[in-house]
């Protein structure tokens, strides 16, 4: 795995700031985002795709690209916990200097969001 | 943590750029790693004994094809591979190199080549086998045609070197070793490689045995050319030993009485028996002809040439044959030289005076019986008689001072008497001979000395 990570270092890292990029927008951003029903559906695909890498049943290069996109994945997810976290905390200590108004949580659909 | 779900649930649309940044990746870094894998897997097999090493890369997955000399070898590189970093599957097409039962291998030595074929039981022993041919045979073509295969018996390469330097002593042939059994056919390139082989074949390591040799060992040439041109004879191929040699020199050296001898003849053993005797008469009968060439192959004699005249061809065809020693072919192929121009009685007479002044007729001591050396000369004279058939010629036989007077007059007339039958028996009509003796009464040189006494012994020619 070692091997597989620093050859693919490049990518990874572009996954991984993209989550953060990401992450650090969810945590302002307007909606609901994905319904529980449809995150379950998502968590019990990906868990069944996981499965399938770990156990190498698919051959080949789909074998390679399908490790390939769940490291990247992996990384992308990392990246969101992060940026998600980081933007919390920068959020939290604004509020605190009360330069934003505190928003009741969870947010209203026409609540203006901090960064809008 | 909870916040962590609720954001979570909002992270979704990053994954439309992640595919794509995905489908890049994929695109661009599939087949560098593919040949990354590949190199690191050929270094990792670098110390690992394999023949026939396919690797091919999909993806991360490594499909090994090897022939593996051992099982524990076959285990060892199947090791090798899946340890090298990055690699997810491999596909294990390795097997282990055929037993060969009996294991054979064989070297087929022809004119220009030598081919090595049958097996070897590892790549190592298959070079060394090869540079050692090459080293042993300078300057023949080596083709090695030898696969691998196990079950090579203890001290292969041992026994094969050696058979090896034994094919070196070939002219053509082949040797095979089936097991421990060894065998061998064809000629030696060289009289005693026959015995040589033989002994070497002695040191053939434990357990090694010979089933078959049936070297046989090369024709026992001698050889000798008669060039009338260069005026030489030449002597080749070989002899028994250096007492025969000089014999058979000294013998040229007579017959041969206006030729060069050059001889190149060597000493060597596996002369037929009667060898000293055969050439001797063979090389007699080459003096009669003009000019020719003698091969005497093991116990067959070839005389080929032109004769002087048509007497001596019919002579030289039918004694050869009987002259050998027993069970000696002979092939005579004898032509005649075609006839010289007549000439006057006085270039006759000159051109007697001049054989006879290269050449004396010799004969058996204190005997009127003519030596067997003198026939070629003879023929020459009687060449000669033959361009001025109109002359009428004076045979007239000296003896030097040794003995009593009349037995000297009668042994010279007695001798000239011999020359001229022998000149009528070779087809010139006697009515133009006339012979008489002049005992020691004519002498040429002192005959004090041994020197002056051989020059007195003489018969001379002369034209009327």
């Amino acid at each position: 795995m070692t091997a597989f990570l620093t050859f693919h270092w490049g990518w990874l890292t572009g996954a991984l700031l993209l989550g953060l990029a990401m992450g650090w927008i969810a945590v302002v951003q307007h909606g609901e985002g994905l319904s529980k029903k449809t995150a379950q559906i998502v968590a019990l695909l990906l868990a069944i795709v996981v499965g399938v890498a770990v156990t190498r049943v698919v051959p080949g290069r789909p074998g390679y690209w399908l490790d390939l996109g769940l490291v990247m994945f992996a990384a992308y997810l990392i990246g969101c916990a992060i940026g998600s976290a980081l933007r919390d905390r920068f959020v939290a200590r604004q509020m605190a200097a009360g330069r934003i108004p505190v928003r009741s949580d969870p947010p209203g659909p026409a609540a203006p969001g901090p960064a809008a | 943590m909870r916040g962590l779900f609720r954001w979570s649930r909002k992270w979704w649309p990053g994954l439309i750029p992640l595919a794509v940044l995905w489908c890049l990746a994929a695109w661009y870094d599939t087949v560098p790693m593919e040949q990354n894998l590949a190199a690191a897997t050929v270094a990792a097999l670098k110390s690992d004994v394999l023949d026939k090493t396919r690797i091919t890369v999909a993806g991360r997955d490594i499909t090994f094809s090897a022939d593996a000399f051992s099982e524990e070898g076959r285990r060892s590189a199947l090791t090798s591979v899946e340890g090298v970093p990055g690699v997810r599957l491999v596909n294990d097409n390795t097997r282990l190199v055929p037993e060969a039962k009996p294991y054979v291998w064989t070297a087929q030595r022809d004119v220009v080549r030598v081919t090595l074929s049958g097996s070897t039981p590892l790549p190592a022993i298959k070079a060394r086998l090869q540079d050692a041919a090459k080293a042993a045979l300078n300057g023949v073509e080596v083709v090695d045609q030898t696969g691998f295969a196990r079950g090579a018996p203890a001290r292969f390469d041992a026994a094969v070197l050696l058979l090896i330097e034994q094919v070196a002593r070939l002219k053509e042939g082949k040797v095979t070793l089936s097991d421990k059994s060894v065998s061998l056919s064809g000629i030696a390139r060289e009289l005693g490689g026959r015995e040589a082989i033989w002994a070497s074949l002695r040191n053939l390591p434990e357990g090694y045995s010979v089933a078959a040799n049936d070297i046989a060992a090369p024709p026992y040439v001698f050889q000798a050319n008669k060039d009338p041109v260069g005026g030489t004879l030449t002597l080749s191929g070989y002899v028994p030993d250096n007492k025969v040699h000089a014999a058979l020199v000294e013998a040229a050296e007579r017959k041969f009485f206006g030729e060069k001898v050059t001889d190149t003849l060597k000493a060597s053993i596996g002369a037929p028996k009667g060898f000293a005797e055969a050439v001797t008469r063979a090389l007699g009968a080459l003096s009669r002809l003009s000019t020719g060439s003698l091969t005497v192959a093991d116990r067959e004699v070839t005389l080929s040439g032109d004769a002087l005249f048509d007497g001596a061809a019919n002579q030289i065809r039918q004694s050869l044959a009987k002259e050998l020693p027993e069970g000696w072919k002979a092939k005579a192929e004898i032509s005649v030289k075609p006839a010289a121009a007549p000439v006057d009685a006085s270039v006759c007479q000159r051109l007697f005076s001049e054989v006879l002044g290269q050449g004396r007729i010799r004969f058996e001591s204190g005997s009127a019986t003519i030596n067997v050396d003198s026939a070629g000369l003879l023929d020459r004279l009687a060449e000669i008689a033959l361009r001025c058939p109109a002359a009428g010629i004076e045979i007239i036989g000296h003896t030097d001072g040794d003995g009593d007077a009349a037995a000297n007059q009668a042994l010279s007339e007695a001798r000239a008497k011999a020359v001229a039958d022998y000149l009528v028996k070779a087809g010139l009509p006697a009515d133009r001979f006339k012979t008489s003796g002049q005992g020691s009464s004519v002498p040429v040189a002192d005959n004090d000395t041994e020197e002056g006494k051989a020059k007195n012994r003489r018969i001379d020619f002369l034209v009327r």
